[in-house]
C-alpha cells in the first residue's frame, strides 16, 4: 500500500500535515495532523476580561473579527450587556467586509494555482498589459540562473491542470487584481475597525468607533468596487471551474452532516441562520451536546468535555495514540462539517427566503445538483455564492446604520458569571466560552471553524470531517497528492486557529 | 509593459512618499527598485508561532502594491501561505534556497524554545529550521511582536517556551545581522521600507532593541491628533467616547511607532482614530504581564 504525505500544506493558514493510505488507486484512509500548538486558552486565565477580544482575535490574522466577536458576545452574556443596533450593523459591517477579503483570497491565492495551468503564461500573445507584464516578467526570470525562478509560482505539483487558455489566463489575471480587492475590502473593515488585520475598535457592549455619513459613503463606494468584482470575476471563474473540472462535484463529499450557530445580527435573529443538519432536515441547535475529545491530541488526560468545563489543556508531546494538536469536537457524539457550505445548507433547510431563492438560480447556471454541493467543487462554489450574497446583504446594513447615533453601551465587569458567544467565521462556527472569577477570566475556552473540519480521530476512533472526506478520492500517482491538497484546500484550512 | 527608468522613478516617489523621507532618497530608492526588479531581491518567509497576521499585512502594501512586490520586486523563494508548492515541493523549495544562501530571511512567528514539537515543518522543529536557514541569509528580519520579542506565544505561562528569533539566535550562539519589526501585525510600509533599505543601501540605523529608527524613533503619544486634548485635559471616561484616551490605560504615552503619522489601510484609519486604545503592540513587553490590561477603566493614577 502507497502513502501520501503532504507536508508542509501551504496556501492554507497555519501548519497542517495530511496522511493518506492509498490502495488501488483510492485513498482509503487519512490522517489530518495539525503542527502547530500555542497555548491561547492557558494565557487568558488570570486576565482582565477586557483583554480576552484583543488577545483572542491575535489567534488567526486572517479571521481576526470573528474572534473578536465571539469573544465580545461572550463577555456580553457572561455580563448581561446588550449592544444597540448600531453596534450590530457596524459589526456586521466589519465581519461582513473580512469574509470578503477572506473568500477573495482564499479562492483566488490559495486555491486557484491548483486549478491553473501557471505555464500558458509564457505562450500569452495578446495586449492585456497586466498579462504582458507578468509575461514578461516569468521569461525574464528563466532567462536567469536563479534557483527558483517564478517563485512563488513555480514549482508546483504535477496534475491534470485544464488546457483552456482562456481560463489559464483569465484566472491569472484575475489573481492579480484580487490581491488588490482583498486589500480594499480590509481597508472598509478598518474605516470601521481603525486598522486591520486585528482591528482595534471591538469591545464588549458594541463598536467605539464614531460614524459619519462621509464614512459610510466611503465605506459604500468601497462595497461597491468589491461587490463588482465578484460579479464581474468571481462568480464567472467558479462557474467556469464547474465547467472545466465537473469530477470534482463528486470528490471529497465528506460526512454529509452540517452545523452552523448562524451569523449576523439583524433586528431580533442573525440574518444566516443556525442550526445542524443531520438527514432528517433542519434541527435547532443543542448546545448542550457539544464536547471536545482529547484522546488523539497531544494532551494530557483523555477528556471528553463541554467547553464551559474543560481543564485547560496541559501539553503531552508523547502520548500514546495522540497525533495532532487539534482536538476533536463532536456534536451528539458526531464529527461536523462547518463552513460556507454549511451555513447555505443549513439557511437552505431552514427556508430563508433571501437565500433559498438566490440559491435556485445559482445552481442552475453552476449545473450543479443541491445533493453535489456536499463536494470539493461544490465548497468553492457556496463560498463564492455567498460572497455575493454578503456583499449584497451589506448594502442594507449600511443603510441601518444612524450618523452619531449611539454604537456602545458602557461596560461594566462583573465578579462572576459564565457565558459563550457564538458566530460563524468565514471558516464555519466559532464559539468561545468564559467563565469569570473575581473579575478575572477564570477559564477560556474556544472551538473554532477548522477545529471541526480538520479534527483527528475521537476515542471511538472515528474520523474527523477531512479525514473522511478524503476516502474514496481517485490519486494518479505521478501528480503526486494534487488530488488530495484540492480536498483539503475546498474546506479553506485555518490551524493557526483550530489549534490556537 | 516594459520596465523603464521611468517606472522606477514614478514608484520610487510614491515610495519615498509613502515612507516619509526626504525627495534626496528618490535616485537611491529608484535604484533600489531597478535592482530589486532585475536582480529580485531574494526573499525567504518562514512562519513559526505565527498567525499568518504579519504575511496578510504584506498584502496590504499600498507602495508597491501586492501584486509589484510579489512579481517585481521580491523573489519570495519561499512563503508558506502564497507558494504553489506544497508538500515535498515545499521542503525542496526551503532546501534550494538555504542551499543557495544570500537571501533575506523574513520570520513571521515566535520560536518555541523549550516545547520544540510546537511547531513544525515537514517534521522538521522550526525551532531547527529557523537555525539553519539563518546560517544562509544575508540578514534576518523579525517580522511582527511574535518574531521579535515572543509576543502573545510568550505570555505567561508560555506552555512552549516562545521567545523572539533574537533570543533564539543568542541560544545557539549564532551572529546574523537582525533587525526587529514589531507590531501587531507589523505595518506593511515597515516590512517594505525595511527589506528594500537592507537590500540597496544596507542595515539601517537600529534602536536599542534592534528597530530601524525610521519607523520607530517616535513615541506615538507626541506626534497624536489628540494631543491637545490631553493638554487640556479632556479624557474619554468610557469606552468610546470622545476624548484623549489616557485614562482608558491608552499606550500612546509609552509606546514607540509612527502609526500617528502613517495610519493604517492606505491611511483610512488607526487604532486612536477609531477610538480606541493604544494597546501598545510594538512594544517588546506587549502582551506579557497579565496584570497590565489593555484598558484600564478610569484609572487616576497610571503610571
Amino acid at each position: 500500500m502507497a502513502k501520501i504525505v503532504l507536508d508542509p500544506v501551504t496556501r492554507i493558514e497555519g501548519h497542517l500535515r495530511i496522511e493518506t493510505q492509498v490502495a488501488a488507486g483510492r485513498v482509503t484512509e487519512a490522517w489530518s495532523k495539525g503542527e502547530m500548538f500555542r497555548g491561547f486558552e492557558a494565557l487568558l486565565q488570570g486576565r482582565d476580561p477586557l483583554d480576552a477580544p484583543v488577545i483572542t482575535q491575535r489567534i488567526c490574522g486572517v479571521c481576526p473579527i470573528s474572534h473578536a466577536l465571539s469573544s465580545c458576545k461572550a463577555i456580553e452574556s457572561a455580563t448581561g450587556l446588550n449592544v444597540p443596533a448600531n453596534g450590530r450593523y457596524l459589526r456586521n459591517l466589519i465581519l461582513g467586509a473580512n469574509y470578503l477579503q477572506s473568500h477573495i483570497l482564499h479562492f483566488y491565492h490559495l486555491s486557484a494555482l491548483d486549478f491553473v495551468h501557471v505555464e500558458a503564461l509564457l505562450d500569452y500573445s495578446g495586449r492585456d498589459p497586466v498579462l504582458l507584464d507578468l509575461k514578461h516578467w516569468a521569461q525574464s526570470e528563466l532567462n536567469t540562473n536563479r534557483v527558483l525562478p517564478v517563485a512563488p509560482f513555480l514549482p508546483k505539483l504535477p496534475g491534470d491542470y485544464a488546457q483552456n487558455a482562456q481560463w489559464n489566463l483569465g484566472a491569472l489575471s484575475n489573481y492579480v487584481e484580487a490581491l488588490d480587492i482583498r486589500r480594499e475590502a480590509h481597508r472598509m473593515a478598518a474605516l470601521v475597525g481603525g486598522k486591520m488585520p486585528h482591528a482595534a475598535t471591538l469591545v464588549p457592549g458594541g463598536v467605539t468607533c464614531a460614524t459619519d455619513a462621509d464614512m459610510l459613503e466611503d465605506f459604500r463606494s468601497r462595497l461597491r468596487r468589491v461587490r463588482r468584482f465578484i460579479e464581474r470575476c468571481y462568480i464567472p471563474d467558479v462557474l467556469q471551474a464547474a465547467r472545466l473540472y465537473p469530477e470534482y462535484a463528486t470528490v471529497g463529499r465528506g460526512v454529509a452532516r452540517f452545523l452552523s450557530y448562524g451569523v449576523f445580527d439583524e433586528e431580533s435573529t442573525t440574518w444566516m441562520p443556525a442550526g445542524t443538519l443531520n438527514g432528517r432536515g433542519h434541527e435547532r441547535l443543542d448546545l448542550s451536546l457539544i464536547h471536545e475529545d482529547t484522546t488523539t491530541g497531544f494532551y494530557r488526560g483523555n477528556h471528553k468535555s463541554h467547553p464551559q468545563n474543560a481543564p485547560s489543556p496541559i501539553p503531552q508531546t508523547d502520548k500514546p495514540r495522540a497525533y495532532s494538536w487539534l482536538k476533536a469536537p463532536r456534536y451528539n457524539g458526531l464529527s461536523y462539517e462547518v463552513g460556507p457550505l454549511a451555513r447555505i445548507m443549513v439557511a437552505a433547510a431552514a427556508g430563508e427566503p433571501s437565500i433559498v431563492d438566490p440559491l435556485t438560480d445559482f445552481l442552475r447556471e453552476a449545473r450543479l445538483g443541491q445533493d453535489q454541493l456536499a463536494s470539493t467543487l461544490g465548497r468553492h462554489a457556496a463560498r463564492a455564492f455567498e460572497a455575493q450574497l454578503i456583499a449584497a446583504r451589506m448594502e442594507n446594513w449600511l443603510d441601518a446604520v444612524t450618523p452619531g447615533a449611539p454604537a456602545i453601551l458602557p461596560y461594566q465587569n462583573s465578579d462572576a458569571g459564565n457565558g459563550v458567544g457564538l458566530i460563524e467565521a468565514p471558516r464555519g462556527a466559532l464559539g468561545h466560552w468564559i467563565s469569570l472569577k473575581s473579575g478575572r477570566i477564570g477559564s477560556y475556552q474556544c472551538i473554532v471553524p477548522s477545529t471541526w473540519n480538520f479534527s483527528p480521530r475521537d476515542g471511538d476512533q472515528n474520523p474527523g470531517p477531512v479525514e473522511s472526506a478524503l476516502v474514496g478520492t481517485a490519486v494518479n500517482p505521478e501528480f503526486k497528492g494534487l488530488e488530495v491538497a484540492r480536498v483539503v484546500r475546498s474546506f479553506d484550512p485555518c490551524i493557526a486557529c483550530a489549534v490556537h | 509593459m516594459k520596465m523603464t527608468r521611468r517606472t522606477f522613478l514614478k514608484d520610487a516617489g510614491i515610495f519615498v512618499a509613502a515612507l516619509g523621507l526626504e525627495p534626496v532618497w528618490l535616485p537611491k530608492m529608484a535604484d533600489a527598485l531597478e535592482d530589486m526588479a532585475y536582480g529580485r531581491a531574494p526573499i525567504l518567509w518562514l512562519q513559526g508561532l505565527s498567525c499568518s497576521g504579519c504575511s496578510v499585512s504584506l498584502l496590504n502594501s499600498e507602495s508597491p502594491g501586492p501584486a509589484d512586490l510579489i512579481t517585481r520586486y521580491l523573489s519570495l523563494y519561499f512563503h508558506q501561505t502564497l507558494s504553489a508548492a506544497t508538500g515535498p515541493a515545499a521542503k525542496d523549495a526551503v532546501e534550494r534556497a538555504i542551499a543557495k544562501g544570500g537571501y533575506i530571511l523574513v520570520v513571521e512567528g515566535a520560536v518555541p524554545l523549550t516545547l520544540k514539537e510546537a511547531c513544525k515543518f515537514a517534521d522538521e522543529n522550526f525551532a531547527d529550521q529557523l537555525l539553519r536557514a539563518a546560517r544562509s541569509a544575508q540578514a534576518v528580519v523579525s517580522t511582527g511582536t511574535c518574531a521579535a520579542f515572543g509576543g502573545i506565544p510568550a505570555a505567561p505561562p508560555n506552555l512552549t517556551g516562545a521567545a523572539g528569533v533574537d533570543a533564539a539566535l543568542k541560544q545557539a550562539g549564532l551572529r546574523r545581522p537582525l533587525i526587529n519589526l514589531p507590531g501587531c501585525p507589523a505595518h506593511p510600509a515597515w516590512i517594505v521600507g525595511t527589506l528594500m533599505q537592507v537590500l540597496k543601501v544596507g542595515m539601517p540605523d537600529l534602536d536599542a532593541h534592534l528597530r530601524p529608527k525610521i519607523f520607530y524613533d517616535h513615541l506615538l503619544h507626541e506626534q497624536c491628533p489628540l494631543f491637545a486634548l490631553y493638554q487640556k485635559k479632556h479624557f474619554a471616561e468610557n469606552l468610546g467616547e470622545e476624548g484623549c484616551l489616557f485614562k482608558m490605560g491608552c499606550q500612546g504615552v509609552i509606546t514607540q511607532a509612527d502609526c500617528s503619522l502613517r495610519g493604517w489601510n492606505g491611511g483610512v484609519s488607526w487604532c486612536i482614530r477609531g477610538r480606541s486604545n493604544c494597546i501598545g503592540c510594538a512594544r517588546p513587553e506587549f502582551a506579557l504581564d497579565p496584570r497590565f490590561a489593555f484598558f484600564r477603566l478610569n484609572e487616576e493614577n497610571l503610571f
